[in-house]
């Protein structure tokens, strides 16, 4: 006899539902991994320390990428640590998040025809929130940081399964710009 | 200071009484140059590291195309006596075969800034036995980086997707500029102070 009060819910329902319930807390316990590769990073020990206090949002830095929720990219990447950071962002465990930092991942910024540093950051890795500015305003940075918890729970932070699912046009990508992702020289051995 | 300055003539004794210099400089009481003969680069930094410049603090190059001639620097360090020397000389600019022989023998550290200066500059090191590999630039596929006639927006443009904005936000430019819209509202004050008459 079917109940009338608690119809079964199917595999699909659950999961959704461990997912909403996951969400939630993840997104009041974003671990981060600082990628700090240009002068954006400057922002980050205001937005850290008591001047704005990440941490009641529940956001704290993380050493390894394999525990890291997040990941900043704050600044210029030369093609070189474009590599870096795809290696990083490949090692990290899923559902990953990205903020791009300052006007560089944008577009490419003051560095805009430099030989060295790439112009469009979502070009190579999903980006998920941007925060614009040369360098961002602390105050924007915090406000991308809820952003992107708002975007988590609505789950529009998608940009991990987009790398799943357009991971030969990200590919692609890569190699375009790059010759080869993983560099074979003495140093990589 | 007293001490300072007898390093700089001390210098200055020991590399002229030996070495044809085209052209000493004393920068201040730290720093001196010394631009010579590229025959006399490698015995002039034997003298010197024999004299205490034990240290190669670095070794760089410059592009000069107009003059069609590359120059290299050598920066020394004396811990002792302490005066950063620049031995400075032109090399051939030669975009296929600029070269010039290796410092290792002497300073043995010139391995790896001559890998640097082969990279960004073009210029061969025979000697070291791996001046062709890479170091900084990983696969670089154009010509050296820091040579002047190197076009880095079009190297830019060519590898790297621009981002495209839509046309509302690329017109900022066209808006009249400030400095017209003073002088207009200039003029109109003027023709009301006078009545509406020019």
């Amino acid at each position: 006899m079917k109940s009338t009060k608690f119809s079964p819910m199917t595999q699909e329902q659950i999961d959704k539902k461990w997912w909403e319930i996951g969400n939630y807390f993840r997104r009041n316990s974003l671990w981060m991994l600082m990628y700090c590769t240009g002068c954006c990073a400057i922002e980050l020990p205001p937005a850290m320390t008591s001047a704005y206090d990440m941490e009641r949002l529940g956001m704290g830095p993380m050493a390894t990428p394999r525990q890291a929720d997040v990941l900043l990219v704050t600044g210029y990447l030369s093609l070189k640590t474009l590599r870096r950071l795809i290696y990083t962002y490949e090692q990290m465990s899923e559902p990953k998040y990205v903020v791009g930092f300052g006007s560089c991942t944008i577009n490419g910024g003051i560095y805009h025809d430099s030989h060295a540093v790439i112009n469009k950051l979502d070009q190579y890795i999903p980006v998920d929130v941007y925060v614009a500015g040369c360098m961002p305003n602390t105050e924007a940075v915090m406000n991308g940081f809820t952003d992107l918890m708002g975007m988590i729970k609505n789950k529009t932070a998608r940009g991990w399964l987009d790398y799943k699912e357009r991971n030969d046009w990200y590919k692609k990508n890569q190699l375009d710009s790059l010759g080869e992702v993983l560099v074979h020289d003495e140093f990589h051995e | 200071m007293m001490n300072s300055m007898n390093n700089v003539e001390f210098l200055n004794e020991l590399v002229n009484s030996k070495f044809n210099v085209v052209k000493t400089e004393i920068i201040n009481a730290e720093q001196m140059s010394f631009i010579v003969d590229s025959r006399d680069v490698h015995t002039l930094l034997t003298l010197l590291k024999t004299s205490g410049w034990k240290q190669l603090s670095y070794l760089s190059a410059i592009d000069w195309i107009k003059e069609d001639e590359f120059e290299l620097v050598y920066i020394v360090f004396n811990w002792d006596r302490p005066v950063h020397i620049q031995v400075r000389t032109r090399i051939k600019r030669d975009r296929e075969n600029a070269s010039f022989e290796t410092i290792i023998p002497i300073y043995p550290g010139a391995k790896y800034y001559e890998r640097e200066v082969h990279e960004f500059f073009g210029i061969k090191f025979p000697g070291n036995p791996d001046f062709h590999k890479q170091l900084i630039l990983e696969n670089w596929d154009d010509m050296p980086p820091l040579l002047k006639d190197f076009d880095p927006r079009a190297y830019s443009d060519s590898h790297f997707e621009k981002r495209d904005y839509p046309e509302k936000h690329i017109n900022l430019n066209n808006q009249e500029s400030k400095q017209e819209k003073r002088q207009k509202r200039n003029l109109k004050s003027l023709l009301l102070r006078n009545g509406g008459k020019k």
